[in-house]
């Protein structure tokens, strides 16, 4: 891998126009990537999904150069119909549209001045690999006290001209005091065999809300990863919903950190599974301050040989008295070749909080089965039935109305 | 026995009682009447030791300083306080509880303490007359137990610990008609011309059963009167909004 | 001179040199080939126990410490201990109780241990046949009738070498992890069990009242093995805190059940945590396994871990048999600046497996408390369930409490259900008690109990008393 990586960064650094400092900066982390390579199982986070090996098994070698001189062409029939929306536009990693039509033009700031991410406390090779190859980094600023009118979507799109090719995708917000934003992450895959490596930072200021919903549904043959951090100020809101379904392999990964007094976090995921996928959702809440508050609620429903993992962290800072932290993974398991995995942790250094964890897997209920097929349904039905209902309950701790509506008709699951 | 001289209160500079006043002679039965948020529960807070309020004035207990006495101490030197609400410890046995305080409070005494077999009996003994399920003396303390057996429970080891002075926090809400008579049954029953109680209360209901010698009125803070226990019917009738 | 005179005398020209005084047996410091050989011979071992020794010594030179736990402690350096020291001369130990900590004394009068068992457990020369070792000589008597062996691990590698031979090694093998092989490699005692087809154990065993209870050091090792239809309750340990001068425990214990066999094991740990301020104290890096090798077997794991400064331990089931049964109930509890990392393993290979785990962590003062656990049922394990529920509580912000569970089903027959919780003892429920006359330590004690209860109440009965008392001792102090 060395040798090509070394040379798909040559063709990357020739082709763009970085300054001189600017391209020191990205061999420094060129290197460290090297250094460290993908993460294996050696190392404690991937200890359930060794990326590496992943990469090796479905990819083999991968190209890390891509051209973005040149733009593509946008497909409009992708578009989320019967919602009006904002749009981000990705196609093969390159931004080809930024269309904010909907908004007052004067509360939002849109910047590309490029700027490294490494200031993360929990950062991996991956973000050395993203800070070395990611060619444009948006900066998108909500003005003090506004709230957008509509949902902002981001298509992440690939075509069939790319294979077994690296992305790196990079996209920053600030959410300034009193401001809010509807992010919906939509991934649609023409192309095969790639790894897509994504990483958000999101920055909210005292009573900002931020609520990300990552739709990951048609099924596509690609890797990938996506990191979230989110910096919460005073009374701030973060609601993330992940439906992790389509990719092949899949991690998501959550940090969060409850700075401000009053700030609270929230996640709820949902694993469909099926045919040799491999996701994970990885979440880490920092409670740092007092009366912050967390609530996640994860559900798997996995097929034939597909595994799912799930490994949540609370932490509590001996500062951050009366915090509530909850969160609770589920799993059906449905095939006897599938997997459920899942370390739930607590840290915990204050004494007066509530915080909770619990984790439940197994078969399908074969008494509510029976029940049903009792009532004259056939064994489809009833399954699906139950699967319907294991799994509304996570839809239904989506707090956008509008959005709520989309996910069911685009999920099939209905009250 | 207990002299309450301008006792004032405040939590987090909200003032709730102000300048209280109340001398118990042993025998005497008490009842204060008020409206919620009068500082009727703060009051009983306080004479059992609660942390967290600001106080000035003076509480004598039997010529003591109550101020000096820890939660425990109060209860050793005979303060029996029957909660509102009863907490539930999980994991603990109710017989065990009641051995450990009785106990406590026998050495305190300087009384022998009572082995399994002598406390079995007594509890046993005490059970019964209060009506009180025996089942439920090994069940963990007040956990899964109805509003209801918590208070006769709460009764039940006011009359095991046989203490001077008894406050009785609203033991009366949330009772039926039946649990009500075995709680004043339970008073009833303690009721000498050396023990005396404290009843806290809202309505003249509990006032039918058990007597009570004096009654005030406490409206924010303050009693604003006091009388015999006609005062409790005057109350019942004119509703506290139109006493004044 | 006998043959053990003669091993010494043989040794002594030894290039590192032996020391030759029979008073003071000693090997030098340090590990090697030579020092193993020499415990070996001392101890006059079969051939096969020397080259299970040197196997083991082989493979520690591959193997690195492990360093992913939560407590960190400051590196040992191996090669400047000593591995094998017969027992003090008289002369070296404190002459009365004087001598000792007044405060550890004033545990023994709260704990109620009797005048001559705490001489005993501070090895103070005492002339007196003391009550224990003759106690212990009648139950062997009735045990041998059964046909139970139950003696020091020593006389079981002469005496019952081919039952020690299949066994040992068989659930922890010389392949294991650093501190494990590193014990396979140059233990120095303990007690082997084992229980004949059909024996129902008609007593607890117990090491406290062990024979040889001076000698089994730091590099302890125990094996017991239940053989069909058979059941033992084993309890290891007691409550009274046990000074130690080695600092570094690194014991062993695999227990074996065969089909429709039993085993309890109950520990209380009470070492020497070290001082308020985290001076001295014991590193108990301890390796516990069971093996539910037949079909309806049953192995069952308690403990109560109040001691040592750094406590790591994860006693663990491999549920090989179909139907069989592995259960952890354990009490943790740390003050001042001790350290525990423990847990358990569950690892269901058989059908119809079962587990449980019930964890109590409670953490004051400035101390950290882990509960690490796996549960991991393989696809085979079909129908297996297991229940865990940790539940920790925290006294003061000083300290904390961490819960690191790993959960992996494999098998779509099979229910993980899993359940944890954080929290504190309530100022309500503390003025509840104290209303009723308790003061703020009883109070605690009572809740903190109550909080336990589950897992008191899976001690044999005489055990249980003293370990609700030392729940209450071992939190003393760390209520404001």
């Amino acid at each position: 891998m060395t040798e090509k990586i070394k040379t798909d960064f040559e063709k990357t650094v020739k082709t763009s126009a970085f300054s001189e400092k600017d391209v020191a900066l990205k061999e420094k982390y060129l290197n460290r990537f090297i250094e460290n390579g993908f993460p294996s199982r050696k190392l404690e986070n991937w200890k359930f999904s060794d990326l590496n090996q992943i990469i090796k098994k479905n990819i083999g070698e991968l190209s890390f150069y891509n051209n973005d001189s040149l733009p593509n062409k946008v497909d409009t029939s992708i578009f989320v119909e019967g919602l009006e929306h904002n749009k981000i536009i990705f196609i093969n990693g390159r931004v080809e549209k930024i269309d904010f039509t909907y908004e007052d033009q004067d509360k939002i700031k849109i910047n590309d001045d490029f700027k490294f991410m490494d200031e993360f406390k929990n950062s991996n090779s991956l973000l050395s690999l993203n800070n070395a190859f990611a060619n444009k980094c948006y900066k998108i600023t909500l003005k003090k006290g506004y709230s957008m009118k509509k949902p902002l979507v981001i298509y992440h799109t690939t075509n069939e001209k790319i294979k077994s090719r690296n992305l790196n995708l990079r996209l920053e917000f600030e959410l300034e005091q009193n401001s809010s934003l509807r992010l919906i992450d939509l991934f649609k895959d023409e192309a095969e065999n790639n790894f897509v490596n994504i990483f958000y930072n999101f920055d909210l200021k005292e009573d900002a809300i931020l609520k990300n919903y990552k739709i990951d549904k048609v099924i596509n043959q690609n890797i990938r990863y996506s990191y979230n951090n989110i910096e919460q100020g005073k009374n701030s809101v973060s609601e993330t919903f992940i439906l992790s379904s389509g990719s092949n392999f899949s991690k998501n990964e959550i940090n969060c950190n409850l700075k401000g007094e009053y700030s609270s976090a929230f996640i709820n995921g949902i694993f469909s599974l099926n045919n040799e996928q491999h996701h994970e959702v990885r979440t880490i809440i920092n409670h740092l301050i007092e009366n912050t508050k967390s609530f996640q609620l994860i559900k798997s429903v996995l097929g034939k040989n597909s595994k799912s993992v799930y490994q949540g962290k609370i932490f509590v800072d001996s500062k951050a008295q009366k915090t509530d932290g909850y969160q609770l993974s589920k799993a059906i398991l449905l095939d006897e070749t599938s997997e459920f995995n899942a370390k739930p942790e607590l840290e915990i250094y204050a004494d007066d909080v509530k915080c909770s964890h619990g984790s439940a897997s197994g078969s399908l209920d074969e008494n509510s089965i029976f029940y049903l097929m009792s009532r004259g349904l056939n064994y489809q039905q009833s399954k699906e039935l139950l699967i319907n209902g294991y799994l509304l309950d996570v839809v239904e701790k989506i707090t956008d109305s509008e959005i709520k509506n989309l996910i069911k008709s685009m999920v099939g699951i209905s009250e | 026995m207990l002299k309450i001289n301008n006792l004032n209160a405040n939590i987090e500079d909200k003032s709730i009682l102000k300048d209280f006043s109340l001398n118990i002679n042993p025998g005497e039965v008490h009842a204060i009447m008020g409206p919620n948020g009068s500082g009727k529960s703060t009051l009983s807070n306080i004479l059992s030791g609660k942390k967290g309020y600001e106080i000035s004035g003076e509480v004598l207990f039997e010529n003591k300083n109550l101020f000096e006495l820890e939660t425990e101490e109060r209860a050793h030197k005979g303060i029996f306080l029957a909660f509102q609400y009863p907490l539930e410890i999980p994991g603990v046995n109710t017989n065990i509880f009641l051995k450990t305080s009785l106990n406590a409070i026998r050495k305190a005494k300087g009384e022998k303490e009572l082995d399994a077999i002598e406390f079995l009996k007594l509890v046993k003994e005490k059970a019964k007359e209060l009506k009180f399920d025996e089942e439920k003396l090994n069940r963990q303390l007040n956990v899964g137990f109805s509003g209801g057996e918590k208070k006769k429970n709460e009764i039940l080891q006011m009359s095991m610990l046989s203490p001077k002075l008894s406050i009785l926090d609203e033991t009366d809400s949330g009772l039926d008609i039946d649990a009500l008579k075995v709680v004043s049954d339970g008073v009833n029953t303690l009721r000498n011309k050396d023990n005396s109680f404290l009843i806290i209360t809202h309505y003249q209901r509990l006032l039918d059963y058990i007597k009570p010698d004096f009654v005030h009125v406490l409206m924010n803070g303050k009693i604003i009167k006091s009388g015999g226990p006609e005062l409790a019917l005057e109350l019942e009738k004119k509703g506290y909004e139109n006493f004044n | 001179m006998d043959t053990r005179e003669k091993d010494i005398e043989n040794l002594k020209d030894y290039k590192y040199g032996f020391s030759t005084d029979i008073e003071n047996i000693r090997a030098p410091k340090g590990l090697n080939e030579d020092v193993i050989k020499f415990i070996s011979n001392i101890k006059k071992e079969p051939k096969w126990m020397l080259d299970f020794r040197l196997k083991s010594f082989k493979r520690l030179q591959n193997l690195k410490e492990p360093d992913w736990q939560k407590p960190k402690y400051p590196k040992i350096d191996y090669q400047d201990l000593y591995y094998y020291s017969a027992p003090k001369s008289m002369s070296d130990k404190p002459k009365s109780l004087d001598e000792l900590d007044p405060k550890l004394l004033e545990t023994y009068k709260k704990l109620g241990i009797p005048l001559q068992e705490q001489a005993r457990l501070n090895g103070i020369a005492i002339d007196a046949v003391f009550d224990s070792v003759s106690v212990a000589t009648t139950f062997k008597d009735e045990l041998t009738k059964q046909g139970i062996i139950f003696c020091s691990m020593s006389e079981a590698i002469q005496k019952h070498s081919d039952l020690v031979k299949k066994y040992l090694g068989t659930v922890i093998p010389t392949t294991d992890h650093f501190f494990a092989t590193l014990n396979s490699a140059v233990f120095t005692d303990g007690s082997f069990v084992y229980i004949p087809e059909g024996v129902r154990c008609p007593m607890e065993l117990s090491t406290y009242f062990r024979i040889n209870a001076s000698q089994t050091g730091q590099f302890e090792r125990t094996l017991i093995i239940a053989d069909k239809g058979s059941y033992v309750s084993y309890l290891e340990g007691c409550t009274a805190p046990m000074r130690d001068e080695n600092q570094l425990h690194a014991a062993n214990v695999e227990l074996i059940a065969l089909d429709d066999a039993e085993i309890k094991y109950s520990t209380v740990q009470n070492w020497y945590p070290g001082d308020e301020n985290g001076k001295g104290g014991i590193y108990n890096f301890v390796t516990k396994r069971g093996l539910c090798k037949g079909r309806n077997s049953k192995i069952s794991w308690t403990q109560v871990e109040t001691g040592s400064a750094i406590t790591w331990k994860y006693p663990s089931c491999i549920l090989k048999g179909d139907n069989s049964i592995g259960e952890f109930y354990s009490i943790a509890i740390t003050n001042n600046h001790q350290k525990a990392d423990t847990g358990t393993k569950m690892i269901h290979l058989g059908k119809n497996t079962k587990s449980k785990i019930i964890s109590k962590g409670i953490s004051a003062g400035f101390s950290d408390m882990t509960y690490r656990g796996l549960v991991d049922i393989n696809p085979k394990a079909k129908n297996s369930s297991n229940y865990t529920q940790c539940d920790s509580l925290l006294m003061g912000n000083k300290c904390g409490a961490h819960t690191v569970p790993y959960i992996k089903n494999k098998n779509f027959n099979s229910n993980i259900a899993h359940e944890a919780t954080t929290s504190k003892i309530s100022e309500e429920q503390l003025h509840y008690c104290q209303q009723r006359g308790l003061n703020p330590e009883e109070a605690v004690g009572l809740i903190v109990n109550g909080f336990c209860k589950e897992v008191l109440q899976q001690l044999p009965m005489e055990f249980a008393v003293e370990a609700q008392k030392l729940v209450g001792i071992s939190l003393e102090g760390s209520v404001g």
